[in-house]
């Protein structure tokens, strides 16, 4: 059959590949010795920089205005595919002809800087003037001690959406959104109340990490990580975890009576939104990226992520990482081009490119002015979080991660206390298999 | 050609005439025809061993180390193999996979049949059939799966539109989501896709029968049904065969409508082997261990084509 063909071109390649790989050099991790001062400025040459296809719209625009700008250092740009761009950038390394700057998913950053596969940019980082306006949650996924391997390059945030217009329908004021779980239930159940195929709340119910990415955050919010340690020593903190159990029950609430599309349950991320779009959703935690599609900020407002108690919020710190492997090629002209894309002329043409800028210091007056959407996500950015684990997605992003299986019992099943019982002996196990 | 042959190498005794003859020296023709063969054969051989057995002896070795996705490895010995027999994970992917194997085989097969008998003859119209059947295997199980999931949707999709006015499904019902619909709607998914390709070859097989054969069996009143059991699946045996083996092998290494349909879920239930070790080696970054589930998925691949092989040979000699 073709797809038996398939696959084992694929295998026997990519086996070629790794064969090839083994027998050239694979280089080691090499932290340069140039000075701050002369790495990065005026180099010469051809880059090549990988960046993902999720999030190509800044890659593509600065890549094209960089190379219209600069005659003597050119950027040559490749799109890694979705689910493809780590074994893509990991085959690289190991055939020993890495790309010289890469944009990783922040998650990621840690399995490669833990190989010793990324170059040491410590003094580089430390070197420029805004680095305490960095991102600090994509920061500290480059880190390791008291070094950088990677530096921050986008933000892909997670807020909350709420319609303002469904919101004013069921007598709530639209500009007053939920600022923890109990009143997202209440404001849900009246807009629930309106009928007509109107949802008070949705969410994409078949997709580990859009559930991980709008929920997690609620939980940072009110200061628990369902993962803590040390990386290597690892504990889950589920069966502990009051504000995940009230969470867990509150989607079950909103799932059992109805205040959710029943489309939720299948949405496995393709479509994610489009519900909220169309106008019959009342509130939706999301992506920021959602924007490019709201075309009436009369109807439609964001707010950041709400602790599930309490009035606190943060998102999560999704994106990429800037990030050159070991043994790249043209490091210096690398850095140069990372470095111009930090600046703020280039960082304020994120919000137009579906992404938020990484630099806390973007956000000024005029900037929320003109971007009101992402005005809420940066000010999330500077109390934004994440899991810092190697086994981020075993235990979350997979199919069957013992995270999702505690969503699926808990909200479809209905059985709380058994849900929470496997996420925790599950999380656990897998952090264990993976050894975090 | 005729000149040069000695008389054991073109005898049709067999071996009891070739039991008898001499060892006979190598003539200045048969030493060229030899290099010839050589020559001509060498390209595929080369092929083979640079792209086939090569990286599959690699992939035995990298199964024998702790290989990550990227760093350092080193040896393990069989401790990936000895791992196998207690996980869980791969153990149910291959139960899954042998139960889909099972379930589709059949129908494939027997649809392909139904359908080569429909077009065999050279009426017209047949070509225009042949190809709309023949039309789901050349547009490619991705895009029919992602068309799948969108005519699954609960509310929104033609499966539960059309199935509920039947009354044998409501129009909330999830398929992607639950084990038995979702690998039911799969499996009714792949019946469509491949039964095109096994019409195909049987097909091609039920036209290479004479057809004074069933001219024959008419005069001696044999009737429609007779004559298909009793000429034509006989002397099909080989193309029946082949697209066993096709069907069964392809089911074995099916990746592209669990990874797109379900996702291997709900949890890890419509998991087959190939998404298995995607898994374990770009999720978990284990290749070393991924390797290995890919060496028992070769040898298990392998023994059932071996047996497929040994009793097409036994039916034909």
């Amino acid at each position: 059959m073709r797809r038996a063909g398939y696959l084992s071109i694929v295998a026997v390649g990519a086996a070629a590949t790794l064969a090839l790989g083994a027998c050239s050099s694979s280089g080691g991790s090499s932290g340069s010795s140039s000075s701050p001062k002369t790495f990065g400025v005026n180099a010469t040459g051809t880059v090549h920089f990988w960046a993902r296809q999720a999030t190509d719209g800044p890659a593509k625009a600065l890549v094209k205005e960089f190379n219209a700008t600069h005659k003597k250092l050119k950027v040559v740009l490749h799109l890694t595919p979705p689910n493809d761009d780590t074994s893509q950038l990991a085959t690289a390394i190991r055939a020993g002809s890495p790309p010289d700057v890469v944009g990783l998913n922040d998650i990621d950053v840690p399995t490669f800087s833990h190989e010793n596969a990324l170059m040491d940019l410590t003094q580089y980082v430390n070197a420029l003037p805004y680095k305490s306006a960095l991102s600090p949650g994509h920061l500290r996924l480059a880190t390791i001690g008291s070094k950088y391997y990677g530096v921050p390059y986008l933000a892909d945030l997670s807020v909350l959406w709420y319609n303002k217009k469904l919101f004013s329908e069921a007598g709530l004021n639209p500009n007053d959104p939920p600022t923890n779980y109990a009143e997202i239930m209440t404001d849900a159940k009246k807009i629930s109340a309106l009928g007509h195929g109107i949802y008070g709340f949705s969410f994409a119910g078949n997709c580990q990490g859009c559930l991980g990415f709008t929920m997690l955050p609620s939980l940072w919010a009110n200061g628990v990580h369902m993962i803590s340690g040390a990386l290597g020593n690892q504990t889950a903190n589920v069966a502990s975890d009051a504000p995940l159990k009230t969470m867990l029950a509150d989607y079950r609430t909103l799932w059992a009576n109805k205040e959710v599309p029943v489309n939720d349950q299948t949405q496995n991320g393709l479509t994610w939104g489009a519900d909220f779009e169309a106008g019959k959703v009342g509130i939706l935690p999301g992506d920021y990226g959602f924007a490019t599609a709201m075309k009436d900020p009369s109807e439609f407002a964001d707010a950041p992520l709400p602790g599930v108690t309490g009035s606190s919020y943060s998102t999560f710190d999704g994106g990429d990482d800037f990030v050159i492997p070991a043994g790249a090629s043209n490091p210096s002209g690398a850095w140069e081009f990372i470095k111009w894309v930090l600046e703020p002329a280039q960082q304020v043409q994120y919000p137009s490119l579906g992404d938020t800028p990484i630099r806390t210091d973007i956000l000024t007056p005029s900037f929320a002015a003109k971007n009101p959407y992402d005005a809420v996500a940066l000010k999330a950015l500077a109390k934004g979080s994440v899991e810092y684990t190697l086994a981020y997605d075993a235990v979350y992003n997979e199919p069957g991660s013992p995270w999702f299986k505690m969503f699926e019992d808990a909200v479809y099943s209905g059985n709380l206390s058994a849900g929470i019982s496997e996420g925790q002996s599950g999380i656990q196990s897998t952090l264990q298999q993976v050894k975090s | 050609m005729a000149a040069t042959e000695a008389p054991g190498r073109a005898a049709p005794g067999g071996r009891a005439g070739a039991g008898r003859l001499r060892p006979r020296r190598r003539s200045a023709a048969d030493r060229r025809d030899a290099r010839a063969g050589l020559a001509l054969t060498a390209p595929a051989v080369l092929l083979v061993g640079v792209f086939a057995l090569f990286p599959l002896g690699f992939g035995v070795y990298i199964s024998l180390t702790n290989w990550p996705l990227v760093g350092a490895y080193h040896f393990v010995g069989l401790s990936n193999y000895t791992g196998l027999i207690h996980n869980s994970v791969f153990l149910q992917s291959i139960l899954f996979t042998l139960k889909y194997t099972a379930i589709v085989t059949i129908p494939i097969f027997v649809v392909g049949y139904a359908l080569a008998v429909f077009v065999r003859s050279n009426r017209r119209g047949t070509t225009l059939f042949r190809t709309l059947i023949f039309l789901p295997y050349i547009v490619g199980l991705v895009a029919e799966s992602f068309m799948a999931v969108v005519e699954l949707q609960p509310s929104s999709g033609t499966a539960n539109f059309v199935l509920s006015r039947l009354h044998l499904v409501t129009d909330t019902t999830a398929w992607t989501v639950h084990t038995g619909l979702a690998t039911t709607a799969i499996c009714i998914l792949v019946i469509w896709f491949a039964s095109g390709l096994t019409m195909m070859l049987l097909m091609a097989g039920m036209q290479g029968i004479p057809t004074d054969i069933y001219e024959s069996a008419r005069v001696d009143g044999a009737s429609w049904w007779s004559a298909e059991r009793r000429i034509t699946l006989p002397l099909l045996r080989r193309s029946i065969a082949l697209s066993l083996i096709i069907s069964v092998v392809g089911s074995f290494l099916a990746f592209n409508q669990f990874f797109i349909i379900t996702d291997g879920g709900p949890g890890t239930s419509t998991e087959s082997v190939v998404m298995s070790i995607f898994q374990t080696a770009f999720a978990d970054t284990d290749v070393g261990l991924a390797s290995a589930m890919s060496v028992v998925l070769v040898i298990v691949v392998g023994l059932i084509t071996f047996i497929q092989f040994h009793y097409l040979q036994r039916d034909t000699d």
